[in-house]
């Protein structure tokens, strides 16, 4: 009765990549392609990948060929008739890549030969995923609870359907392009507004009208299901904040813990019959919008491709989604599916359960913004305006609450009791009906102000648990307050999630003394697994976080282990990057058979994928996190980013070993308008500078200079921290792209800093040499003769000149209302690959 | 007030208590679901234990009427490790605590769960006591302590009572029922008679029924008496027959299956349970401390329907020569998955078969 989507042998498989970052598209995409393509290549495959975003963990795997193209019909085409391709991969990259898969379908001619089956979805299937009226057609007639939307063509017909379906209105655009939005129309007047900003994101200037479902909770679900049609739920979310405010920029907790059971049977019955209805084997993510007291439940959203909720489902269940779906879209039953790395082997059949908590926490530009002197709209609501997030693990919310929030890096100020007493109580009132970011922090000081918890249910729309839970928060920092230097309430604070350095805050002390008493009364972190049969089964756990109980699960790995400290979160200007770079330096200290320790807490890149490192821990990275992994696993090294430096102080005056990445402090720079800003790049081996190139960078645009006589610069007297990628900079009034610099203007008027991550990530591409493999061996005091026969070589093998990196167009209009334009230079969310020569095709 | 859960091997678990500040002994078992906190603690099945709660949180969708599977719970202890207070009782502002405490219930929380659940899988079922001092004295009362099997009969009904519906007759066997039946004989529209365990055959034949289902219960299902057995036997060939969780065990045994004590006990809804003749996969609430015995089975007699992929324990029988058969998971989803509602359908298809050829 059931068919495999793989109705011909596979042999050749293409990856259609996820393209540049921007809003909504940061590195999980890319992560999961770069997980599955080594145990694609073991089973024998051929797999090729296509992305243009430079920063593409897949375009380096040693497992696939990598096309660096842009991501057009006409170059994805001509890679399927030059190699070959049977089989094409599009849920992997998601909904941008599902749409370029679908234009190329449609574009295929009979001569062109047959066309790739595509895996996990058939064809067909693609075409009606993609287009939201078909799709929702295809729900109602199944009897599925879908909100009915019409299509409007015009602004009459959108006023006709006004009429029709009643106020509040949802407008959103159908056959939408790339930044797309929706909108929510409250008054007869927004109407016309709305229509003509949602025609202009509609290729085919249409919109959607439906009714706005605003107030109820929003929950996502995600499944997978095998060519038998066989079912699983692998994970769920509820989102904090109700429909209105976009998923992204709501706060986020896994499992969901406020909506009975009876509904999420139904929410995942309803999911079932999607997966059956769409014949997909893989993965599908369901958003509802429910409502208890109404006994309402709607299907808002079908994505049934690699997206954030699956990300983030398979780092706090521990379920190895990607590898797991892989495996289904290739035709193997449920209860047949092999996992690699030690996994338990029933694993990918059992639904994971959670024994802890995990609060996602989305990470807004406007703090960054605010500091460069940029004003923008901060009012949540369907448009989404955070840039990342982060996720916090605990054994109770408040406890993964408080570290998701040290996660997110606020400076200290920002998570402070005191932090909205400043504001009015009309103000207070405003934000809760129009809420801004620190929704959390408003909702504390709301309860500080004695306000009861059903009226602030009522008037946010917000779960009571979560009032009585920031209740129970604000007892605890009260207890704090009151109590200084108890061990008691010490370990009060440390159980609900509180950084050593917040409680100083509160006594008035150091992090230093606060770990003094800590020790001095055994207050000290119990690791707990993410271990998905909850505690059922023995598992092979690599995945820890802290908690404070009583039995600590993790021991130390090895004597001999080097421990990686991630980046964090993705922030405005340096997205994606940080993680890519983690990801390089796990992979090659790998290679060079170091025993790893990973920390990081970015559900969005590959860092934490359990074939990286022997060990990740899934936490903030304060110092005293980091302090407390180093206490547990007394690693032989630790590797960090050189702009952690008080992290890097405190860890030197330990006697720990200190390898330093170095990367400055993240200030949003560049050059000016009519300006270039030339850097003379090179590598540094801790004695000596190897010129390598010359960049330039204009315009939202990085190139490499063909300039090769890079001998005359005096690199010698230079004051170097350690080894490393350094860049020389100076900026000129060029405003044309330029072949060659005069070298003697570096004598003056050039400073030095650490090559930025993201042009570390450019040049690899484009030399073909891996820089951080290069940098970490140069820590290490590994560099071979291969190694310095290459930097020797180096200025003379300028591979892919033809190449150039710009920064890929962000719609920072739509999603931030910024007063005057962003500059994407400085404000960079993604950047892409294109040819030197922009070609008349090009678009995004 | 800090309280204490104390095992029989020794060990000791500290929390807060909640719920009642009474001192009790049961046997302490752990589930992994991450719902149904409400549902589970009202299921008879779980008379005289005291459970052990994986989920991270219990409390945090209040207290419905709904979610009951029992008129009143009958567990000795709830062990979790966080607590919320959310109330949604319109008339009273029950919460979880509230509700133990009504039933005199103690429950205790800020317990490392995690740690527990460990312990258990590794240890088995224990006797286990909340006490409000882990010392020497508490030890010995636990120690000397007899824990009842006489589970079925605390919590069956003594007497009979109908839920009146316009369909097929459905006698169900009450060995502790749990309401989740009821309510998909109700989806059927069934006219219920439900029986004491203790009913003679006599009079349930009188009531001619067009099926019969035994129900989920409490305890080792080897301590039921002989005469149970027997009237599984006669019945099985007068009517369509399902039984279900200890129904489903009382099926073998009557048909001379033996039965498996299981070192760990499995309390929880996500196991892949495959229908062998389909290769269909679904997932459903177990809570079992017995299995059938693979290699008691008489093949001429029975076959194997359904297996847990997991541990590959049987998960259903089917008689050769009658229309009875039997599920070891609960198919109602209350808590949990609703796939095995289907069990249900193929029930009430087996008594249309039934009815149509003895009209």
């Amino acid at each position: 009765m059931w068919n495999s989507t793989a109705k011909h042998p596979i042999k050749n498989i293409l990856f259609i990549g996820a393209g540049p970052n921007g809003f909504g598209v940061q590195g999980e995409n890319d992560a999961a392609i770069y997980q599955v393509l080594p145990e694609l290549h073991g089973l024998g495959y051929q797999v090729f990948v296509i992305d243009d975003n430079p920063y593409a963990l897949s375009l380096e795997s040693l497992a696939a060929q990598a096309f660096w193209q842009p991501l057009t019909v006409e170059n994805i085409k001509k890679i399927i008739i030059q190699a070959n391709i049977d089989t094409v991969v599009a849920t992997f990259g998601g909904r941008r890549s599902m749409q370029i898969w679908e234009a190329l379908a449609q574009d295929w001619q009979d001569d062109d030969g047959p066309l790739p089956q595509s895996l996990g979805l058939a064809n067909p299937v693609v075409a009606q995923v993609n287009n939201r009226a078909e799709l929702s057609t295809l729900l109602t007639e199944a009897g599925l609870p879908v909100i009915e939307s019409e299509v409007a063509a015009t602004q009459d017909e959108a006023n006709e359907l006004m009429r029709k379906i009643n106020l509040p209105l949802v407008i959103r655009a159908q056959n939408p392009i790339q930044s797309h939005t929706r909108q929510l129309v409250s008054r007869l007047d927004e109407l016309e507004q709305a229509v003509a900003e949602v025609r202009a994101q509609s290729l085919t200037a249409e919109v959607l009208i439906s009714k706005a479902i605003n107030g109820m909770k929003e929950i996502g679900m995600e499944v997978v299901r095998d060519f038998r049609g066989n079912c699983m739920q692998v994970g769920t979310s509820e989102d904090m904040d109700p429909i209105g405010i976009h998923s992204a920029d709501s706060l986020s907790v896994s499992p969901v813990l406020t909506v009975q059971d009876p509904f999420l049977a139904k929410m995942r019955s309803y999911a079932f019959q999607i997966a059956n209805l769409l014949q997909l084997e893989g993965l599908l993510h369901v958003q509802f919008a429910v409502d208890e007291a109404r006994d309402l439940i709607y299907i808002i959203k079908v994505s049934p491709y690699f997206d954030q909720l699956a990300s983030r489902v398979a780092m706090v269940t521990g379920y190895p989604l990607a590898l797991v779906s892989m495996q289904l879209m290739l035709g193997t039953p449920l209860e047949k599916v092999y996992l690699p790395h030690d996994f338990n082997e029933k694993m990918a059949m059992m639904e994971p359960m959670m024994d802890h908590i995990a609060v996602k926490l989305p990470i807004f530009p406007f703090g960054d913004l605010a500091a460069a002197g940029v004003k923008v709209n901060r009012q949540l609501g369907s448009i989404q305006k955070s840039v990342g997030g982060t996720v916090g693990f605990g054994r109770t919310f408040v406890e993964a609450l408080e570290k998701a929030i040290r996660s997110a890096h606020f400076n200290n100020r920002s998570f402070s009791p005191t932090y909205m007493a400043h504001i009015s109580d009309d103000e207070l009132i405003q934000q809760l009906i129009h809420p801004e970011d620190n929704r959390v922090l408003l909702f504390i000081e709301a309860l500080r102000r004695g306000y009861e918890v059903d009226e602030l249910a009522e008037l946010s729309h917000v779960d009571e648990f979560y009032f009585y839970q920031l209740q129970s928060l604000i007892e605890i920092e009260t207890a704090v307050e009151r109590h200084p230097d108890q061990a008691d309430i010490l370990l009060r604070a440390k159980r609900s999630g509180l950084s050593d350095g917040l409680i100083a805050r509160f006594w008035r002390t150091n992090f230093e003394s606060i770990r003094q008493l800590a020790t001095q009364h055994q207050i000290e972190p119990t690791y707990k697994a993410v271990d998905p049969s909850a505690g059922e089964f023995p598992e092979n756990a690599h995945q820890y976080y802290a908690s404070f109980e009583f039995e600590d699960e993790s021991t130390r790995l090895s004597d001999q282990s080097i421990l990686v400290v991630g980046s964090g979160a993705y922030r405005i200007g340096e997205t994606v990057i940080g993680g890519y770079a983690s990801t390089i330096i796990l992979s090659e200290l790998r290679r060079l058979q170091y025993q790893t320790v990973m920390m990081n807490n970015n559900s969005q890149d590959a860092t934490l994928l359990p074939h990286l490192s022997d060990k990740q821990y899934l936490e903030p990275l304060e110092i005293s996190d980091v302090m407390a992994v180093v206490d547990k696993e007394n690693p032989k090294a630790i590797m960090v980013p050189g702009n952690r430096r008080k992290l890097i102080r405190a860890l030197k005056d330990l006697g720990q070993n200190v390898l330093v990445i170095p990367k400055d402090k993240h200030l949003p720079g560049g050059p000016g308008e009519n300006q270039s800003e030339f850097a003379l790049n090179f590598f540094y081996d801790g004695q000596q500078a190897f010129a390598l190139n010359i960049s330039q960078h204009r315009d939202g645009e990085l190139r490499i200079l063909p300039q090769t006589d890079l001998d005359s610069v005096d690199l010698k007297d230079l004051s170097l921290p350690g080894p490393g990628l350094f860049q020389l900079v100076f900026h000129q009034q060029v405003t044309q792209p330029v072949a060659h610099v005069n070298l003697a203007d570096w004598q003056h008027d050039s400073w030095l800093r650490p090559m930025p991550f993201g042009q570390i990530a450019f040049l690899s591409k484009a030399t073909g040499v891996q820089w951080f493999r290069l940098v970490v061996r140069a820590l290490l005091g590994q560099l071979g003769e291969g190694d310095y026969r290459l930097l020797a070589e180096a200025p003379a093998c300028n591979v892919f000149l033809n190449q150039r990196m710009i920064n890929a167009r962000t719609d920072f209009q739509l999603h931030l209302q910024p007063e005057g334009d962003l500059d994407v230079t400085r404000f960079e969310m993604g950047v892409r690959v294109a040819p030197v020569e922009p070609r008349s095709h090009e678009s995004e | 007030m800090q309280r204490h859960l104390i095992l029989e091997d020794g060990s000791v678990f500290t929390g807060e208590g909640f719920g009642a500040p009474a001192t009790t002994f049961g046997e302490i078992i752990f589930d992994t679901a991450m719902t149904g906190y409400q549902e589970t603690i009202t299921n008879p099945i779980y008379d005289g234990q005291m459970i052990a709660f994986g989920m991270p949180v219990a409390g945090a969708n209040g207290i419905h009427a709904e979610a009951n599977e029992s008129m009143q719970p009958t567990i000795r202890g709830m062990i979790v490790h966080d607590l919320a207070e959310v109330s949604t009782n319109r008339q009273r502002r029950m919460n979880l605590d509230r509700f133990l405490k009504q039933y005199n219930i103690p429950g205790l929380y800020q317990v490392d769960t995690r740690q527990l659940i460990r312990h258990l899988r590794e240890s088995g079922p224990q006797r286990a006591s909340i006490v409000d001092y882990a010392d020497d004295h508490a030890f010995d009362q636990l120690i000397a302590t007899v824990l009842t099997n006489k589970q079925v009969k605390n919590t069956a009904t003594p007497k009979a009572y109908a839920n009146p519906g316009r369909g097929r007759h459905i006698v169900v066997i009450d060995f502790g029922l749990k309401h989740g039946i009821l309510r998909m004989l109700d989806d059927h529209e069934a006219n219920v008679s439900v029986l004491p365990y203790t009913t003679s055959i006599n009079e349930i034949l009188t009531l001619d029924p067009d099926g019969i289902i035994l129900s989920t219960g409490p305890g080792n299902p080897n301590s039921l008496p002989e005469s149970v057995l027997t009237l599984i036997r006669v019945l099985q060939t007068k009517a369509p027959m399902l039984g279900v969780g200890l129904g489903h065990e009382l099926f073998a045994l009557a048909n001379g299956a033996a039965l498996t004590a299981l070192p760990a006990e499995y309390h929880g809804m996500n196991h892949p349970i495959q229908e062998i003749i389909t290769q269909q996969i679904f997932y459903a609430m177990q809570g079992r401390g017995y299995v059938v015995d693979d290699q008691t089975i008489n093949h001429k007699k029975m076959f194997v329907t359904y297996r847990d992929l997991v541990d590959n324990s049987i998960q259903g029988l089917r008689h050769r020569d009658y229309p009875a058969f039997s599920v070891q998971l609960f198919a109602d989803g209350a808590p949990g998955p609703t796939e095995a509602n289907v069990v249900y359908s193929d029930f009430f298809e087996t008594v249309e078969d039934y009815v149509e050829q003895h009209s």
